[in-house]
């Protein structure tokens, strides 16, 4: 997937990368990478900023902690975050579903019955 | 012969992305100093494969985007940082306003006109700055997770508090006047000083804000 197509995408995947504990910037890039199987272009430098945003939107929270003796700068989920992230995966679903069920209308019908 | 050492790509990426950025100061560097972190993260990850150092650092900044696509995001999170501080120091200046004009309205026991005009010029001032502070922190905080933080709403607080700057400037100079004609001249002079410390403070934050819009509006 181009970067500018996952670009539109990071304010419901850096959650959901940090939904299990909280990490530093290059973790969480490598986190999608890794969830991912290498399949998203993502300009790593585009993740900071939106870290930065998620943040003053009071998703996430921030604190600088060692980390392999450095100091960084890791981010976690806060509660709102959380609440956030579940609507976004069920909008993301029942979004995915429609798109489905449009390009191939057979499968969408056999899963139903 | 002697031949110039060769520059590191990471350092040059963060000089060049540092310059082109404006914003509080204190956040500006946490940003630079995460952006740096994880681009030496990354050119560790590629040494621990067996890339050569210079060939890591290269590839990093590579990945990372250059600074030209990248510093819009980032100018955009500093601009909203100034944007709430200069609402924060505009806030912190309206008692002070409050305070001035009390003390004209407590020397202006006479019926001085020119006393009179000074008050309301001094309560238009503060109610100006009250309600730029309250509507830009509570767009860019409480409300944004519900709207868009407006795309003017910087550019409309930088000017904003410019003008609010330049009416405390006239309210010290207004107030100074006043003092040397007034009996109660320790009074107004005191106002007028506060009038100047209202200004320094507000002018220079209103100032950093239109420079941090002007470089979003570079950055687009």
């Amino acid at each position: 997937m181009k970067a500018d197509a996952v670009r539109g995408h990071l304010d419901a995947m850096l959650p959901a990368v940090l939904e299990p504990g909280p990490l530093h910037g290059y973790a969480v890039i490598t986190a999608v990478q890794r969830r991912s199987a290498g399949a998203l272009e993502l300009r790593t430098g585009t993740v900071y900023p939106a870290l930065n945003r998620l943040e003053r939107l009071g998703l996430l929270r921030s604190r600088r902690q060692p980390v392999s003796d450095r100091p960084r700068r890791c981010h976690e989920l806060t509660e709102a975050g959380r609440r956030d992230l579940a609507g976004a995966r069920s909008t993301w679903r029942e979004f995915t579903a429609a798109i489905d069920a449009v390009l191939d209308p057979t499968a969408s019908a056999r899963r139903a019955t | 012969m002697s031949t110039a050492p060769r520059a590191d790509p990471v350092e040059d990426y963060l000089a060049t992305l540092t310059t082109s950025l404006h914003g509080p100061a204190r956040a500006k560097a946490a940003m630079m100093r995460e952006v740096r972190d994880g681009l030496v993260d990354a050119v560790e990850a590629q040494t621990r494969f067996g890339v050569p150092r210079a060939q890591a650092a290269h590839r990093a900044v590579l990945d990372f985007g250059t600074a030209d696509e990248l510093a819009p995001s980032f100018q955009r999170e500093l601009t909203i940082a100034q944007t709430r501080r200069t609402a924060r120091v505009a806030a912190v200046t309206v008692p002070v306003l409050v305070v001035c004009r009390f003390m004209v309205h407590v020397v202006a026991r006479d019926p001085d006109w020119r006393l009179g005009a000074l008050a309301v010029h001094l309560a238009a001032v503060a109610t100006a700055s009250g309600l730029l502070a309250v509507t830009a922190l509570v767009a860019t905080g409480p409300l944004t997770r519900l709207l868009p933080t407006p795309h003017r709403l910087p550019s409309a607080v930088a000017w904003t508090a410019s003008a609010a700057a330049v009416g405390m400037a006239l309210a010290a100079v207004a107030l100074g006047v006043t003092s040397a004609l007034s009996t109660d001249w320790p009074l107004t002079a005191f106002a007028g000083v506060l009038a100047i410390a209202a200004h320094g403070v507000v002018a220079a934050s209103a100032r950093e804000c239109r420079r941090c819009v002007r470089a979003g509006a570079g950055c687009r």
